[in-house]
């Protein structure tokens, strides 16, 4: 029976993975393939390797959150009149029944056309059932606070750091009179500054629970590494720069400009991977949070969960997202490919390293947001620095009021299904945790 | 479904360069139309003339897509009046060359001698405007690449600039041409007075637009 709560579980995670790979990595390579700066195939294949890097580099802290941040286990075992192991199992049906919930509403969702966040919507699932299993205070409402005003802050922060990115871009580069001359010198910042983000959101605190032993990977330390990987990077950018636009400061304009955007391919190809890389780091919790909580219960027998998310089921998320990625992912990533043809990359850095900087942050700081609406809110600040053709303001519509929506409504449907589990299987369950104790 | 794909919708940039240039063919049949009317060549004229209303209702297809393209939903980097404003003057540049080719062809004008080279001053003098603006309108879309500032807004702006002067000119010689056309009362017909007038009125007008057009496309780069 405990097995079988763990295939169950493990299968409703693994499909949450799945569709986290077949729906959303297409967006976080959006700006590559749209730019035409990666074939539909390279960016389905570097997006795969980017994801699962992201998910168990930096996948753990968002996990947490998930796992054990937003509903307090001790607020449950603590309640009152509980039989011995009940704590355990509510536990349990709650988890299974924001899994469920959420794998719903993604599907009934995506069904009806609208841009749900698989953040938003496990979120919501895992309040609900929190609320009804032990009342208002076993939610972290300080911690949920924190992730619903990171979720608005985050496009806001994406969308203001593309705009400064891209009018850096475009004053410094773009605008001036001869574009090739100017790109040697402001380049090389920019891959600095990219370089720098990745490298520290990925050393810093991220490859203790990989590699033991790292005890001198500490945040002045991690701190120093990716600078002078930043600085490596740029000094090497800068030779390459300088050797592809040597004499070409003499062409027109309009060829130069040609000229910089080529520049711009090699970075934005490696900008939009960070962006993969920030969102399995992100969004993998999606999928495992809930079941990497049930897992140790099962097999420990109690609430208390002192240790970090186990490797394995890291790997099994990484794993999920790209099998999604795989299998269907590569047909929306085409289609995406074939739609946003209007970014160049130059616009497509910016919009990135806007994106995967802020998300990087968020995931750091264990607040778990959408990598889609983050990008999505750069884009825009890209439009309103005057950086890109036609921009469809009703897509922030649509977002806003999905918003609005997914939280209750994964809220609602995840009570719905703890209460018929609570009903059903609770004796079951308590069993088991009984068993694991034994 | 990736909604990011929804977010995107083709840039107008690209179509307003070639519906300029669209525009610009159209007014490039006026000079052989002239050419036809002083060897009084009245078929070709007529073919001319079929050739003006074709190169007008493409331009027309074009502008007519680029608005359907583009809903209100969608911001732009630049002004959405202005650049339908631009769009429309554009528009009335081709129509003017057309409406000079059906007065060419309704009626076999003969042009008098002592007008000819006045007239084809004229035209040559809106082909200065036009010109000019053809040349700034091109560059729309590295204007766009360059997110409309800097060096590139600065040559197109200084393109713009030369506009109102070199219209002012074409006005100065339509008025002289006028006086010279009025000079004729009693020599030719009133009714070849008449067409004289029309034609000029026409040339005039499209140096006009093409000036308007410039003052649109200046409110479209500064914002």
């Amino acid at each position: 029976m405990d097995v079988f709560i763990i295939i169950f579980t493990g299968l409703i995670g693994f499909y949450m993975a799945w569709n986290i790979g077949a729906n959303d990595v297409a967006n976080s390579m959006a700006d590559a393939v749209g730019s035409q700066s990666l074939s539909v195939r390279n960016a389905v294949i570097l997006a795969g390797i980017c994801e699962f890097s992201g998910a168990v580099l930096v996948g753990s802290s968002v996990t947490e959150t998930i796992r054990t941040g937003i509903v307090n286990p001790n607020m449950i075992a603590a309640l009152p009149n509980l039989r011995e192991g009940e704590a355990a199992a509510l536990l349990i049906i709650g988890m299974t029944a924001a899994l469920l919930c959420a794998a719903f509403w993604l599907h009934f969702a995506t069904w009806v056309g609208m841009p749900v966040s698989t953040t938003h919507s496990i979120v919501g699932a895992v309040a609900g059932f929190g609320i009804v299993a032990a009342g208002w205070a076993s939610v972290n409402w300080n911690k949920m606070s924190q992730i619903v005003a990171s979720w608005f802050i985050s496009p806001l922060v994406g969308g203001m750091v593309a705009f400064a990115l891209f009018k850096f871009i475009a004053t410094t580069i773009l605008r001036k009179e001869k574009p090739a001359e100017a790109a040697k010198t402001y380049i090389p910042p920019i891959v600095f500054l990219l370089v720098f983000v990745v490298t520290l959101a990925t050393i810093y605190k991220g490859l203790n629970h990989i590699i033991d032993g790292l005890h001198w990977l500490t945040g002045t330390t991690s701190f120093i590494i990716s600078v002078a990987l930043g600085l490596i990077c740029a000094i090497v950018s800068k030779i390459w720069i300088s050797r592809h636009l040597r004499g070409k400061d003499t062409l027109p304009i309009a060829k130069q400009l040609e000229e910089v955007e080529k520049i711009f391919v090699p970075l934005v190809i490696f900008s939009s991977c960070s962006v993969a890389f920030a969102h399995g780091a992100n969004d993998v919790a999606n999928a495992i949070g809930p079941f990497a909580a049930i897992a140790y219960i099962i097999k420990h027998g109690t609430v208390e969960m002192k240790v970090g998310v186990p490797l394995p089921i890291l790997v099994m998320g990484g794993a999920g997202i790209v099998i999604g990625l795989a299998t269907f992912g590569h047909k929306v990533m085409a289609t995406v490919g074939t739609k946003i043809t209007e970014i160049t990359p130059s616009r497509g850095v910016a919009a990135d390293i806007a994106a995967s900087a802020t998300v990087l942050i968020c995931s750091r700081l264990s607040l778990p947001v959408s990598t889609t609406h983050t990008l999505v809110g750069a884009i825009m600040g890209i439009g309103l620095a005057r950086g890109l053709g036609g921009i469809n303001r009703s897509v922030t519509k649509k977002i806003f009021a999905s918003w609005l929506i997914t939280v209750p409504a994964a809220a609602f449907l995840s009570i719905i299904f703890f209460l018929i589990g609570r009903y059903l299987f609770l004796d079951n369950i308590i069993d088991i945790v009984l068993a694991a104790r034994g | 479904m990736a909604i990011i794909t929804n977010l995107f919708k083709k840039s107008p940039f690209g179509p307003i360069v070639e519906h300029a240039k669209k525009v610009h063919e159209c007014l490039e049949m006026i000079k052989p139309l002239m050419e036809a009317l002083v060897y009084e060549n009245y078929e070709l004229i007529h073919e001319l003339q079929d050739k003006v209303c074709k190169l007008e209702y493409e331009a027309d297809v074009i502008k007519h897509q680029i608005r359907e393209d583009l809903p209100r939903r969608f911001f732009l980097p630049v002004d959405r009046e202005e650049l339908d404003g631009f769009l429309e003057c554009q528009e009335k540049m081709a129509d003017y060359a057309q409406d000079f080719a059906v007065i060419l062809r309704i009626r076999q004008t003969r042009l008098h001698p002592h007008v000819q080279d006045k007239f084809f001053a004229l035209v040559d003098q809106m082909y200065q405007v036009s010109g000019s603006l053809l040349t700034a309108a091109v560059e729309i879309k590295n204007l766009a690449e360059a997110s409309f500032g800097g060096a590139e807004a600065r040559q197109v702006l200084s393109l713009i600039q030369g506009l109102g002067e070199e219209e002012w000119k074409a006005d100065r010689l339509a008025r002289s041409l006028s006086i010279d056309i009025y000079k004729l009362e009693g020599t030719i017909s009133t009714i070849d007075i008449i067409f004289y007038e029309k034609m000029l009125l026409k040339i005039g007008a499209i140096a006009n637009e093409a000036e308007n057009a410039g003052d649109f496309l200046r409110a479209m780069i500064v914002k």
